[in-house]
């Protein structure tokens, strides 16, 4: 072979190239590249905006007004830029992991090593290029609208981010809405969802923008005290939202046997850490003590959505999850209430809450907060909430038992919730209804309706509240007692089995000498 | 002792009230064809995802090269190559970015996974269909696409949920050259098909199940011996066939004899004495016999007289 001959042609070797570098990319990401650079919606969107940002530019020069004319065109190009990043960018990711779901594609991605969190990443990755891509396409206009007047850098810079943690987001949970179709019964729902929530986002964005109420609002934002603890909020409440739609996609993925819980229990630990320390960090010392009452507060209800997925679980570890309980016994015990199942989910639960009372009895600013601050109730709807959780979370326990132990049964089990609150709360009012032609007022029969029990009680400023209080979490924890044990017992006992099964320690060398 | 390359153990699969599978025990080695075969709604398939990490059991494990498919999925899958009974490439793709999508995915880099796609691509007869859309293959490229892509990471033990479905003979031909070929370079495969005469030519050893039970396992030889079931033994003669056919259905052991052109085949229940004994008297009745065999072992035969077509 001639040296001539040895050296490939420009194409191949620039293919070469691409191919080399593109080793680091996600693979996802590149396919979904080459499917959009041979499909067609791709092109034809950028097609769309691009002469969308003509026509914009071409009736911005015809009426030119100092000052207003820049505003006009920054609010139309961004107007343009919300749909094509809150719903084109979104549903394209809902449709891409769609497509992997239909017909077991999804499967044969899954028996290679792409991890569930890879191939969610790979289209979260892919959105963020569509992003740059629509960004780039509509910059020159907003570059040109700070030009005109009107619009300063700062409001423009704002609502690229803005609109970057709205994409993002709303990605996440178009990826995640999508997943869930592996489970047939909730695709129509995941569909109808999805396309309704995308799209009434967006609608209310572009409203919000054209009105010049977007631009208003950041104005204020940026004038005002507040706004690196917004900011700081806003962002962390959109990574939290991408967290958690993330992990729940992930588990709609994993193998079946795979440990699904323990992500979202380390999750629930990590909440207090960032909303106490976002509160430390960004809230100046002034606003602290209003703000921790209702933050402990808003912890406590999210960690109720988070308790009823926990014990509603399947009751036994899988064979995957028990075989890699660490072997040291008190690591294992350490680790239980992280582990699945739903005894344990249900101690993991108590945990949090001893946490969040401890960290409330230990800080909570009652002296300085006014008696008719509104924070100022929030010990003791926090504490009636509290035994509501507990005696609501040990009677849907109780059902999940008897349902079957699959995957089936945890989802009907999560049904029972609001069934069971519907049950209690209206059975009682059609009572007052046919007896006594309508309620009047709180009775016994309405104290299973802790939305009315709490109003009635919560705002009386009666201190004997708390020992009934107490009682009432403490009779609801005492029957769930054997459980916490059972709980513990099986992830001991796996532990001890999986010391035997790994044999004795072997010899070190100078046991041997 | 050298661990299986496939050890199913007392699998136990329900959806419902249909119990899919019931303690369903066998093993395969490397460099082995099995063939797995059943009615419909046997339980093939829920067997076959289970093995492929892609259902779970209620009961029982499946262990590949000793790895429990339960304990360790994502060990277990590296080595196994699974092809489902239906194929959906991705649109907007060609035959070779399809390819190199799944060597990424698989974990192969650089010129490795160059090399890889191009070795599969040659051995599977896909050269020349690289520039293609994979969406728009015949039925019997698009198996061998499937095919290939289930042998990019290499595995050791292939699991084919009936991959000659709907291939015209030629494709099908070709596919189980392709398979022997896999068979011989020392990987394991799990096969099931309906096309019992072709499953028959290819595999060492058969499973035969029935209503989530394994009705028969072993070599198909082994499994006629075992179980006693009638051998087909075939005639042909130069003279009348239906003087023939007259002369056997009144001798012993002998039953089912049908005529075939000049060939009259026939059930035999007795030893090779018997049968020898059977051709001399034939011989010493004046008839021209040029052709006397038993008949190859049939796949057909044992599927016939081991199940009842019971469905669930």
């Amino acid at each position: 072979m001639t040296a001539v001959e040895s050296v490939p042609p420009a194409g191949e070797r620039s293919a070469d190239r691409w191919s080399r570098w593109s080793d680091h990319l996600n693979p996802i990401l590149v396919r979904e590249v080459q499917q959009a650079i041979k499909g067609r919606v791709f092109p034809l969107t950028i097609l769309i905006a691009l002469a969308i940002s003509v026509v914009i530019a071409a009736v911005v020069s015809e009426e030119y007004s100092f000052g207003g004319t820049g505003r006009n065109a920054f609010r139309a190009g961004f107007a343009t830029l919300i749909p094509l990043v809150l719903f084109v960018v979104p549903m394209q990711a809902y449709n891409s992991m769609r497509t992997e779901l239909k017909g077991g594609i999804v499967e044969q991605l899954l028996l290679t090593r792409l991890s569930p969190s890879r191939v969610l990443s790979g289209k979260l990755q892919a959105a963020m290029v569509q992003f740059v891509l629509y960004v780039s396409i509509l910059s020159p206009l907003l570059a040109t609208s700070y030009l005109l007047r009107g619009v300063d850098v700062v409001t423009i810079g704002l609502s690229l981010l803005m609109a970057l943690i709205l994409c993002v987001t709303a990605t996440a949970l178009a990826v995640s809405s999508a997943a869930q179709g592996v489970v047939p019964a909730l695709q129509p729902i995941a569909n109808l969802g999805t396309a309704f929530g995308l799209g009434i986002g967006t609608f209310g964005m572009i409203s919000a923008v054209v009105s010049g109420g977007f631009e208003a609002m950041l104005g204020a934002l940026v004038r005002s005290g507040s706004f690196s603890a917004v900011v700081s909020a806003v962002l962390l409440l959109a990574l939290l939202s991408t967290a958690l739609s993330w992990l729940a996609a992930r588990s709609f993925l994993l193998h079946a046997f795979e440990n699904r819980s323990s992500a979202f229990r380390v999750l629930l630990f990590v909440l207090p850490v960032l909303a106490y320390g976002w509160l430390l960090a960004f809230v100046e010392p002034r606003h602290r003590d209003g703000a921790f009452p209702i933050l402990t507060f808003g912890l406590l209800l999210v960690s109720i959505v988070f308790g009823v997925f926990m014990v509603t679980e399947q009751g036994r570890m899988s064979p995957r999850v028990d075989a890699h309980v660490p072997k040291a016994g008190w690591r294992a015990l350490l680790l239980a209430p992280l582990l699945p199942g739903r005894d344990r989910g249900a101690l993991c639960l108590l945990l949090f809450h001893v946490l969040l009372v401890a960290i409330a009895v230990a800080f909570w600013p009652l002296a300085s907060v006014r008696r008719w601050h509104p924070a100022a109730v929030l010990p003791r709807v926090g504490a009636m909430t509290m035994a509501y959780v507990w005696v609501y979370l040990g009677l849907l326990r109780w059902l999940r038992a008897r349902l079957p132990e699959n995957v089936r049964g945890s989802q009907a089990a999560r049904v029972l919730l609001p069934a069971m609150l519907f049950l209690f709360c209206v059975a009682p009012l059609l009572v007052d209804a046919i007896v006594r032609g309508g309620p009047d007022e709180w009775h016994l029969g309405h104290v299973m309706n802790p939305f009315w029990t709490i109003a009635e009680f919560a705002g009386q400023d009666k201190t004997e509240l708390f020992p009934t209080v107490y009682a009432v979490i403490g009779l609801a924890l005492l029957p769930q007692l054997p459980a916490f044990v059972r709980g513990l017992r099986e992830v001991s006992a796996a532990s001890r089995r999986n010391r035997s099964r790994a044999g004795p320690k072997p010899t070190s060398a100078s046991d041997d000498a | 002792m050298e661990t299986a390359l496939l050890e199913v153990r007392n699998l136990d699969r329900r959806y419902g009230n249909v119990h899919a599978v019931r303690d369903l025990s066998f093993t395969m080695q490397r460099g082995q064809i099995t063939g797995f075969v059943g009615p419909n709604g046997a339980g093939k398939t829920t067997t076959m995802r289970i093995a492929a990490t892609l259902d779970v059991p209620d009961g029982g494990d499946v262990t590949v090269n000793g790895v429990s498919v339960l304990v360790e999925p994502r060990l277990a899958r590296r080595q196994i190559g699974y092809m489902a009974d239906q194929f959906h490439p991705y649109p907007g793709l060609d035959v070779v970015q399809y390819l190199d999508f799944f060597a990424r995915a698989s974990g192969l880099r650089g010129s490795e996974r160059r090399r890889t796609v191009r070795k599969v691509a040659a051995f599977c007869g896909l050269d020349s269909f690289a520039d293609r859309p994979a969406t728009g293959l015949s039925k019997g490229m698009g198996q061998r696409l499937h095919l290939a892509k289930t042998l990019l990471h290499d595995p050791q033990l292939l699991i084919l949920d009936e991959p000659a479905a709907g291939l015209d003979p030629r494709a099908r031909i070709e596919f189980r050259a392709l398979l022997k070929e896999l068979a011989a370079a020392g990987k394991g495969i799990l096969i099931s098909s309906h096309i019992l005469p072709e499953l028959g030519e290819m595999c060492d050893s058969v499973v035969v199940i029935e209503k989530g039970r394994r009705v028969v396992a072993g070599s198909i030889a082994d499994i006629h011996r075992d179980n006693e079931l009638e051998q087909a033994v075939v005639v042909r003669t130069l003279g009348d066939v239906e003087a023939l056919e007259r002369f056997l259905v009144v001798q012993p052991h002998v039953s089912e004899a049908v005529v075939d052109g000049a060939r009259v085949r026939f059930a035999f229940t007795g030893d090779d004495r018997e049968l020898a004994d059977l051709l001399v008297r034939a011989v010493a009745a004046g008839l021209p016999i040029v052709e006397f065999a038993r008949a190859e072992a049939d796949l057909e035969d044992i599927f016939l007289k081991t199940t009842r077509g019971r469905l669930q």
